[in-house]
């Protein structure tokens, strides 16, 4: 299996350190001249170019880690050709353009694996196995939290709603396919966001409190208020019959964190714990797997287009200040 | 000396009380009386608290204060009662289970002549005090939002009637909000403009008669907003009764505060398990000697009635938010 690996920033690097771990090989990068895209290409002895239609001739996959904005134009131009997909999160800035990927996908007969890479993270996926085989009882009270920093990169397009949605699309995404994952579909979505620094528009700490169909409630907290290097994600899971908890650092009476020196230089931060193998790792396996086999991977892109729509019912919900009700088929009304 | 009374012991904070009050040099426990004989003898035992038979013979003590413990629903009879006998009280929090009774005794103790003082002993708090001085210095700027959590266990396992709505007034809204709404009011030095609240009775042990669980949204008059997750999420084998947490996002920086952090972590060899044994600052400690000095001085309280009646409003719009699914706004936001 050979791919190509289209966006070389921060989730592209990512991606092909991944795809290492299986026996598919890179054939090339994909990305805009002068922005390091040719030394990663050299790393994995793989092409560099600036247009995919070079290389759609030589590949069976396509995996796409742009910024969000590009991801439905690549899709449609991949399975065009008919090459598979593999498509980094959210799978796209609106649910129109994630529905015309899907149907161009499923029209060109070629599989389009959304990376919501959360549900291969082992402490998540775990919480989900115990509850989903009825450990906790059924899910009532979910707390998700992921705080990190404003991302600084030199062409910023993750704090440019334009490109990426903004926060909530881009960040709290995960923990909404995660409530849904654990806790089922979503009827009624209420947030609301705040801007702490950068320019106006640009949402950096935001609430959310989901309510699903089964009576559960989800508490949400994206977050880009927090100073660098961190990156702290927490959950907890209560049931009927119990409770999992992820508490996170090791908590404390009072924690502090001030914005003064930069902290880091990290551009962009993604949580990270000791493993064997990264969930990055684990989750191209099991796209791999799915593209060689035939294999379901435990999510789909009808999982990523429902984490669009709840997002995307989330900023409408902060918008407005009302709630956003979501009817049975996820749409916002 | 300050002469104190306890008004029921229905309310397992009764206990700490009455330990709080015998710590006071300048106070005496003169007893205590409850309309449950058999609970009022079972406690007054256990204590070794004298027992008066009725509440207008232990009223008759030439009492200075009275700390009302009974049920929720009950609060408003016991506290203007007192207020007659002019005497001051600390009433349990929830001051009330609706606006009409918590208004009364709003008025019964200004016509009394007496203070009105609710227990909410977090403004009381080593840690929470802390994050009060961080917010006086002003060190992490503008506030933007916060997220809050006074998560426990069904309190059922100590009184049955915490799960009774006709007693308690509700469940884990009513039982475990006011402490925080109250805390971030204190914290924002704003007053709570609209409320959006969904509950869930999937959690055990709701009695098929109040809600378990509960997620609110506040939005306060100078535009912050809030969450607070009241549920009766913790297990029984919990390490702890549960606890209470407040994460502040401002404009320098972030905090967060654990009110009930300073624990050992006990592993014993057999049952009960693995618990938590704390060893911070008692915050009730504070607040009863809040309530003596605030008599002494002949000055109101740091924490009143008021302040008791705006956390139960809340309370009130939550249970209408959770009913209708729509935010509900608290009119008198904008211009207290």
């Amino acid at each position: 299996m050979r791919v190509a690996i289209v966006g070389t920033g921060l989730m592209g690097g990512v991606h092909a350190e991944a795809w290492s771990h299986t026996d598919a090989r890179i054939a090339a990068f994909v990305g805009t001249a002068g922005a390091g895209g040719d030394a990663l290409a050299g790393a994995y002895a793989a092409r560099f170019v600036t247009d995919l239609d070079a290389v759609l001739a030589d590949v069976d996959v396509v995996d796409i880690c742009t910024p969000t904005h590009l991801h439905a134009e690549f899709t449609l131009r991949a399975a065009a050709a008919a090459k598979h997909v593999i498509c980094e999160k959210p799978i796209a800035l609106t649910v129109g353009e994630g529905r015309r990927m899907i149907v161009a996908c499923r029209t060109a007969g070629v599989r389009l694996l959304v990376a919501h890479v959360l549900r291969f993270f082992p402490e998540y996926r775990l919480a989900r196995e115990m509850t989903a085989r009825g450990d906790i009882g059924a899910p009532a009270v979910l707390r998700l939290s992921r705080c990190t920093f404003r991302p600084r990169k030199a062409d910023n397009w993750y704090v440019d709603p334009a490109r990426s949605g903004g926060m909530m699309l881009d960040l709290m995404v995960h923990d909404i396919d995660y409530a849904r994952w654990v806790a089922g579909d979503v009827v009624r979505v209420f947030a609301k966001a705040a801007q702490t620094s950068g320019r106006p528009d640009e949402t950096d700490h935001a609430l959310a409190i989901l309510t699903h169909r089964s009576g559960a409630i989800s508490h949400l907290e994206g977050s880009w208020a927090y100073p660098p290097p961190i990156f702290q994600t927490r959950f907890e899971i209560a049931g009927a019959a119990g409770l999992i908890e992820f508490p996170g650092p090791a908590p404390a009476a009072i924690e502090m964190h001030l914005r003064g020196g930069e902290g880091s230089n990290h551009e962009v931060q993604l949580p990270r714990s000791p493993l064997h193998e990264s969930p990055y790792a684990t989750q191209l396996r099991a796209f791999h797997e799915a593209l060689t086999r035939g294999t379901e991977p435990p999510v789909s892109a009808e999982d990523g287009l429902a984490a669009v729509h709840i997002a995307r019912a989330a900023i409408e919900s902060a918008r407005r200040g009302q709630p956003v009700e979501l009817d049975a088929s996820g749409e916002a009304r | 000396m300050i002469r104190l009374g306890i008004m029921s012991f229905a309310h397992l904070h009764a206990e700490a009380y009455v330990e709080n009050v015998r710590a006071i040099p300048d106070a005496e426990l003169v007893g205590a009386a409850d309309d449950d004989k058999t609970r009022g003898a079972r406690c007054a035992r256990a204590l070794g608290v004298r027992l008066w038979p009725t509440y207008e013979d232990l009223l008759a003590q030439q009492l200075h204060g009275v700390i009302v413990c009974s049920e929720n629903a009950r609060h408003r009879a016991l506290v203007e009662m007192a207020a007659r006998a002019g005497v001051h009280v600390l009433c349990e929090k929830p001051l009330a289970t609706t606006l009409t009774d918590a208004h009364a005794m709003l008025e019964a103790c200004q016509q009394g002549g007496v203070s009105l003082m609710v227990a909410l002993p977090m403004r009381f708090s080593a840690p929470l005090l802390e994050v009060r001085r961080v917010l006086d210095a002003k060190r992490l700027g503008e506030i933007f939002c916060c997220v809050s959590t006074n998560q426990g266990q069904n309190p059922r396992r100590h009184r049955d009637w915490f799960v009774d709505k006709r007693l308690a007034g509700g469940g884990a809204v009513m039982d475990h909000t006011v402490h925080l709404v109250d805390a971030l009011r204190w914290y924002l030095r704003s007053e709570v403009a609209e409320v959006y609240a969904q509950t869930t009775d999937l959690l055990p042990g709701g009695n098929g008669d109040v809600e378990t669980g509960g997620v609110i949204l506040l939005t306060f008059a100078n535009g912050v907003f809030a969450t607070i997750d009241c549920s009766w999420s913790r297990p029984a084998s919990y390490p702890t009764w549960g606890g209470l947490t407040v994460e502040l996002i401002g404009q320098h920086g972030v905090m967060r505060v654990d009110a009930f952090r300073q624990n050992l972590t006990i592993y014993p060899e057999r049952s009960p398990g693995i618990h938590w044994e704390y060893w911070g600052s008692d915050a009730n400690q504070g607040m009863i000697g809040e309530f003596v000095s605030a008599i002494q001085e002949r000055r109101a309280p740091a924490v009143t009635g008021v302040d008791g009646f705006r956390a139960l409003e809340v309370i009130v719009a939550a249970y209408e938010s959770a009913r209708t699914g729509r935010p509900v706004r608290l009119t008198m936001g904008e211009n207290r």
